[in-house]
């Protein structure tokens, strides 16, 4: 890469700087940011790349990507079809407790994003609650509630 | 509705708040190239839509985007009245390596096209997008309004309540241009944001130092994959890394000369660095630190956008508590337990995340011995500065300090671009471009 130009406009050219050593000079620099750049770009994954691109590809042709086949829910891929199914009984306006898992915190935000505009709250409010979703609850243990995918789902 | 028909959408919402933007850019950006003001009409135009979005749907919770439309048409035309001709755009510095040129750009594009689709490729899902910008903006897009239990519902304590507000808004706007909350369709902000960076950066660059200059930080940006990869679609750090630049940019042509267009522009690059991440007014308090040493009045321009910002915040939201931070550890009597954190807060950034990076980082600062000194010099003690102010802020964490570092290293990289622009200002400067020469437009 060429990095030769006309020095003039720089505020504080180097006295007594030869010819050559501003070829020099000019060359160590752009190796430098070559290395600079060589090194972020050696973060990529191409596996990664790979299978962004075919989901990628699937949306163009008109699939829609779930969730649950995202990363998003790589943590628990259930867990994105038991969010989808309370979503789908409760209206926007309802506050939902849901009862999962408090470790990894993913749970928790994942509940509150799927379901948002709803509110959502955990165990310790779920007297709030106008419905109360327990994931992988059987619904043999919890009399009056409804059997959805991967859980329960119960209206107060 | 499918991704194409919602991408459709957002990039339409993209294009109506650039237009938005351009109009009200115009006014002060007489002495940027085409690249520029391509930048500072998305910036001006997400800025201008999310304060309107704010003012409509509080005035008039679920009204939908018609009222934002009509005044986004009243902007326009008062613009127009204010400013009709379009103002001549300067050429750039003329310079040696065409090809090279070419060649960076090419580079930069390929990279580019990269993070576009990484970050399309599927709904955002990383974690400060669910907990943070993508629960405010869809609720703010799905209710028509800004609830109150955004900031005061303690279910919601880690939800970050004391954040600025531009990402969700912005979100939520593109939202009802898409015809609903579309969460593949709404990342495309975020690769339209590194553009406009790339944009920023070639553009100031070209007109201030050189073309190739420009390139080279474009090439260099772009390849920047810790910070331009899926994870971060969906933060604030991708849109506050493009307000980084923006902002730096205007700090070096109120250095280079203070006209009232120029002063405009550092108010406006303030208002929307500060209005991203909380970060955006410790960079922009720094700035205008910076002037103040030099005894420059434009200061200002840098110290009463985040005034106003917080204070229509505040009016907001009401008050709000940083539950991050225990502040009370500045007091005299807690200095002895600050001390220690800190130092443990620097060996775990020394110990863990400089030897990572140690082979750029010491590129870097060979790179700033062995080169000339350049127009951006005065931004090499501000990322310092900035880094050092992280370090004291985890030190002070509510939490574990150094469970609080982890975060360093995704913070830390959104100074990269504006870094780019402080090295390549470095690269020998081409010739000023004579009035009506033929010279390339960026």
């Amino acid at each position: 890469m060429s990095l030769a130009g006309r020095p003039t406009i720089s505020p504080s050219p180097r006295e007594g700087e030869g010819r050559g050593g501003g070829e020099l000079r000019r060359g160590l620099a752009a190796a430098l940011l070559l290395v600079v750049a060589a090194s972020m770009a050696a973060t990529i994954q191409p596996g990664e790349l790979t299978r962004r691109w075919h989901l990628l590809v699937r949306s163009i042709s008109g699939e829609r990507i779930s969730p649950g086949e995202g990363t998003g829910f790589l943590f628990d891929r259930d867990y994105s079809v038991f969010l989808e199914e309370v979503r789908r009984r409760t209206p926007e306006g309802a506050t939902v407790a849901v009862l999962a898992p408090s470790w990894p915190d993913v749970y928790v935000y994942q509940a509150v994003y799927q379901l948002a505009p709803r509110r959502v709250v955990d165990a310790r409010r779920a007297y709030e609650a106008s419905f109360v979703a327990a994931y992988w609850i059987d619904a043999a243990v919890a009399p009056g509630a409804e059997a959805i995918p991967h859980g329960t789902l119960s209206q107060r | 509705m499918t991704f194409v028909v919602a991408a459709g959408g957002v990039l339409g919402g993209i294009l109506v708040a650039s237009a938005v933007g351009f109009s009200l850019s115009r006014l002060f950006a007489a002495d940027l190239t085409r690249a520029e003001l391509a930048s500072w009409s998305l910036s001006t135009g997400l800025l201008v839509q999310s304060l309107l979005l704010a003012i409509c749907v509080s005035i008039a919770p679920g009204c939908g985007p018609a009222p934002v439309l009509a005044l986004d048409l009243l902007v326009v035309a008062t613009a127009l009245l204010v400013a009709p001709i379009p103002p001549p755009s300067p050429r750039a510095r003329g310079g040696q390596g065409e090809g090279a040129i070419l060649l960076l750009l090419a580079i930069a594009a390929a990279a580019w096209l990269v993070f576009l689709f990484s970050a399309i490729a599927e709904p955002m899902w990383s974690t400060d997008f669910l907990a943070i910008w993508g629960l405010k903006g869809k609720t703010i897009a799905t209710t028509g309004h800004v609830p109150r239990r955004l900031f005061d519902d303690p279910t919601l304590y880690w939800a970050h309540r004391e954040y600025p507000l531009l990402v969700p808004l912005s979100l939520a706007m593109m939202a009802s241009f898409a015809g609903g909350w579309n969460d593949q369709a709404l990342a495309l902000l975020f690769p339209v944001c590194e553009l406009a960076t790339l944009f920023v950066l070639f553009g100031f660059l070209a007109r201030r130092v050189s073309p190739l200059a420009g390139a080279a930080a474009c090439a260099l940006t772009a390849l920047c994959f810790p910070l331009y990869r899926a994870v971060n679609a969906g933060t604030a750090e991708v849109p506050f890394a493009f307000s980084l630049v923006l902002v730096c940019c205007a700090f070096l042509d109120v250095l280079d000369r203070s006209l009232p267009s120029v002063r405009a522009r550092l108010f406006a690059a303030s208002l929307f660095c500060v209005s991203i991440k909380q970060e955006g007014t410790l960079f922009v308090g720094l700035l205008a630190l910076a002037l103040l040493v030099r005894r420059r009045r434009e200061a200002w321009m840098l110290i009463a956008p985040p005034v106003l910002h917080w204070g229509a915040l505040y009016l907001l939201r009401g008050p709000q508590t940083r539950r991050d931070f225990k502040f009370t550890f500045f007091q005299p009597r807690h200095w002895a337990e600050l001390v220690p954190r800190f130092f443990h807060v620097l060996g775990r950034i020394l110990g863990t995340e400089a030897i990572v990076g140690w082979l750029p980082l010491v590129a870097i600062l060979v790179y700033l011995l062995v080169t000339r000194r350049g127009i951006a010099d005065s931004l090499l003690t501000v990322f310092p500065l900035q880094i050092l102010c992280y370090a004291i802020a985890f030190s002070v964490s509510s939490f574990d300090p150094i469970w609080a570092v982890g975060a360093f290293r995704r913070i830390a990289l959104t100074l990269f671009p504006a870094l780019t622009l402080a090295l390549c200002a470095r690269l020998p400067a081409g010739k000023p471009a004579a009035s009506g020469a033929a010279t390339a437009q960026p």
